[in-house]
């Protein structure tokens, strides 16, 4: 009987610090869901019980109709979705030609690789802005794009070649025999194998873009032009607080990227496993 | 000139000295590999048209603070776009001898074949080489040619910012010019300048403190959790779990911004919760003190990134087998010995490269500090330094950069950064299993 009671104390500590964790977790997100409700316009009008003012959705037809919040939207999307493909084109392409063949330099490439993926790439942004401005790229999206997809490729192609390294060479001198050039070897044989890895890439090159704020900022300047982050952020600085504006946009990012993490949480698990191991 | 070579290599000098003297006509000549001889002719005559050009911009680039007054407004040139033209013409002379030296070993190689073969390569074979021996070099050349003109070269930019006196208000193009000054901002910042110096070694201090905190804190915090959910029963477990994924679903940045709002001083719902609930008597200065705002960094940083780390450490506890735990539970081992001697040395060492990896980017973890803080409290030399109580040093940089225009401090920091950090990444590649088994 002693042993069953401390194991049912133990149970209850367990779930009072799950409770606790839950609260802790759950308490900015719940805080969030209110104030995008809320009425009123600042922080600091919130009452501090959630849903506690009654309930409006105001925030959100002026988030559609007065602000650019669609046209952010569209902007990051593009950007999201262009990155992620050219970044998976770039990377695997670099990554099969460094897991597959021998030729001069190779080592000390990989080592510069791996050496310049530590550096934030914002360590160089004001030469980024310049180079941008001297291709003309300024306020196109597809010069955040090139931005991005550079700053992807060192450590995502240490990552998709780790991976590539795992399949066996046989395979490669098999299809070979049967006459396939490289090209093919890489479309039809590899890249099907390496199908978790391209997935994982895919995934995390997308939602890349979605957070980040330093470089649209610095690239991207008219406001039609922006993207979320830089959208949303201008509803909460120093001289402006609507952040019940803020908290509605806010949900409307983070909703669809929880069911995205839900639904892509496999691969990235995955994924996360293949970049731990890190051969 | 058509005088067929020698099939025992006993031609490769001569080969090897006609690639050199031309690029390409060591193919053309004595190979009669026309397409691939007349392209790398090709492109040595287009660089050797660009010479005079690169010439002037090199002599630009070394000259950068020239005095430009005689020249009428319009036609002079600002001294960054000096500098940044000329290490973008260095970019392309590298690429041009690296793609000699490619020409020359290609010249080579054919002749090798041409040895084996007793008879000239097809020229079709040639325009066949591009899905064949040209593969790697068709393959590499996106990856490369972005990562030359938007990571190296940016990163060379902001090096030799380093070295200039490229800073506010005197020195900012196009109304003041720029000009190299040696080593003078490295001195200044390592003890030359008391208030820069000052403020650099309190910034490194509370980065590496930061980042062992960040690191040591996500990654227990995320353990925790895993063996909880790995050792209970409890049938909710898998709810909690799904909650105590959410952090890591959502952005980070946005998180930031929430947290940033409830914990505000004297507005922030954190605050006033307390207060209405009659625990504290007056705001606790979450942000606004530098001891509390550290705290609260690391604190809200446990809130984002023990997720990440309780999804992996629970994955390898599953992965470790069951038949040691078994051995151990015979043995008479309970489950507190069996967590300490088993389950945790194999996870630890298991995720060792991960923990390395999550120090670095923490360290280099922009969004936390930036949007929670913002690097304040102001302490007291930020007036002239910009850098405040929870700035680490890419903080630090970003707002030399952006708000304060002072680029040579900031490209020093940068330097300071790379020297730290690239050990690290050196220690990781030794790591990989490809260095080990010697392929590389």
């Amino acid at each position: 009987m002693k042993k069953s009671s401390k194991a049912t104390a133990l149970t209850v500590l367990v779930v009072v610090f799950l409770l606790l964790v839950t609260f802790i977790v759950l308490y900015p997100i719940v805080f969030v869901v209110s104030a995008a409700f809320a009425p009123g316009n600042t922080a600091t009008g919130l009452s501090i019980i959630p849903f506690a003012q009654g309930f409006t959705t105001e925030h959100f037809s002026y988030l559609f109709n007065e602000t650019n919040f669609v046209l952010w939207f569209q902007n990051t999307l593009i950007i999201a979705i262009c990155t992620s493909a050219a970044s998976i084109v770039v990377c695997s392409l670099s990554a099969y030609v460094f897991s597959r063949f021998r030729f001069a330099l190779k080592k000390a490439m990989l080592m510069s690789l791996l050496i310049l993926q530590i550096f934030p790439s914002f360590v160089g942004m004001i030469a980024i802005y310049v180079i941008i401005n001297r291709m003309g790229a300024y306020n196109q999206l597809w010069g955040l794009v090139l931005v991005y997809v550079a700053g992807n490729v060192p450590y995502n192609t240490w990552l998709v070649k780790s991976y590539l390294d795992t399949i066996p060479k046989s395979l490669d001198e098999a299809a070979r025999i049967d006459g396939a050039n490289h090209l093919t070897i890489f479309a039809r044989v590899i890249m099907p194998i390496a199908r978790p890895i391209i997935i994982f890439l895919a995934i995390t090159t997308f939602t890349g873009p979605w957070m980040d704020w330093i470089f649209p900022k610095l690239v991207l300047g008219e406001n039609e032009k922006q993207t979320l982050a830089l959208g949303l952020f201008s509803f909460v600085t120093d001289r402006k607080d609507q952040f019940t504006t803020f908290a509605a946009g806010a949900l409307l990012i983070a909703i669809p990227f929880v069911f995205f993490f839900v639904i892509t949480q496999k691969a990235q698990t995955e994924g996360l496993g293949a970049a731990a191991v890190k051969e | 000139m058509g005088t067929s070579l020698a099939t025992d290599g006993s031609d490769k000098k001569k080969v090897m000295l006609t690639s050199i003297l031309f690029m390409g006509l060591g193919h053309i000549v004595h190979l009669k590999q026309w397409v691939k001889g007349i392209f790398f002719a090709l492109i040595e005559v287009i660089f050797l048209c660009f010479v005079p050009h690169f010439v002037t911009k090199l002599d630009d680039m070394i000259h950068i603070g020239k005095d430009q007054s005689m020249i009428p407004a319009a036609e002079r040139q600002m001294s960054t776009f000096m500098l940044i033209d000329g290490i973008i013409v260095l970019a392309f002379i590298a690429i041009f001898i690296v793609v000699y030296v490619l020409s020359v070993k290609s010249a080579l190689a054919d002749y090798r074949d041409y040895c084996i073969l007793g008879k000239y390569a097809d020229n079709r074979d040639a325009t066949k080489g591009i899905l064949g021996k040209a593969f790697p070099i068709v393959g590499l050349a996106p990856a490369l040619i972005l990562i030359v003109f938007f990571v190296i070269v940016p990163l060379v930019f902001s090096i030799t910012a380093g070295f200039t006196n490229w800073s506010n208000p005197d020195h900012i193009p196009p109304g003041g010019s720029v000009n190299w000054v040696g080593l003078e901002n490295y001195i200044g910042m390592f003890g030359g300048e008391a208030e820069w110096s000052s403020a650099f070694l309190r910034v490194a201090g509370w980065t590496l403190i930061w980042g062992f905190c960040a690191t040591f804190t996500n990654y227990f915090g995320g353990m925790i959790m895993a063996v909880i959910f790995n050792q209970t029963k409890l049938k909710i477990a898998p709810v909690f779990r799904a909650i105590f994924i959410l952090p890591y679903a959502i952005p980070n940045i946005l998180s930031m911004m929430v947290w940033k709002n409830l914990l505000n001083g004297s507005s922030g719902t954190v605050n006033k919760t307390l207060e209405a609930m009659g625990l504290i008597d007056h705001a606790i200065p979450w942000l606004s003190d530098v001891n509390y705002a550290r705290m609260t960094c690391v604190l809200v940083n446990l809130w984002a990134g023990f997720p990440y780390f309780m999804m992996l450490i629970a994955g390898q506890m599953t992965a470790i087998s069951t038949d040691i735990f078994e051995a151990a539970a015979i043995d008479g081992a309970n489950k507190f010995q069996i967590f300490k001697s088993i389950t945790l040395p194999m996870v630890l060492y298991q995720t060792v490269p991960l923990i390395i990896m999550s120090f670095t980017h923490n360290v280099n973890n922009f969004g936390v500090i930036y949007f929670l803080t913002g690097g304040a409290p102001n302490v007291a030399s930020s007036t002239t330094t910009k850098a405040g109580g929870t700035d680490i040093v890419v903080t630090w940089i970003y707002k030399l950069t952006m708000d304060d225009m002072n680029y040579k401090n900031a490209s020093v920091l940068a330097m300071f950064v790379f020297v730290v950090l690239a050990p690290f990444a050196i220690f990781n590649f030794m790591n990989t299993k490809s260095f080990k088994e010697g392929e590389l």
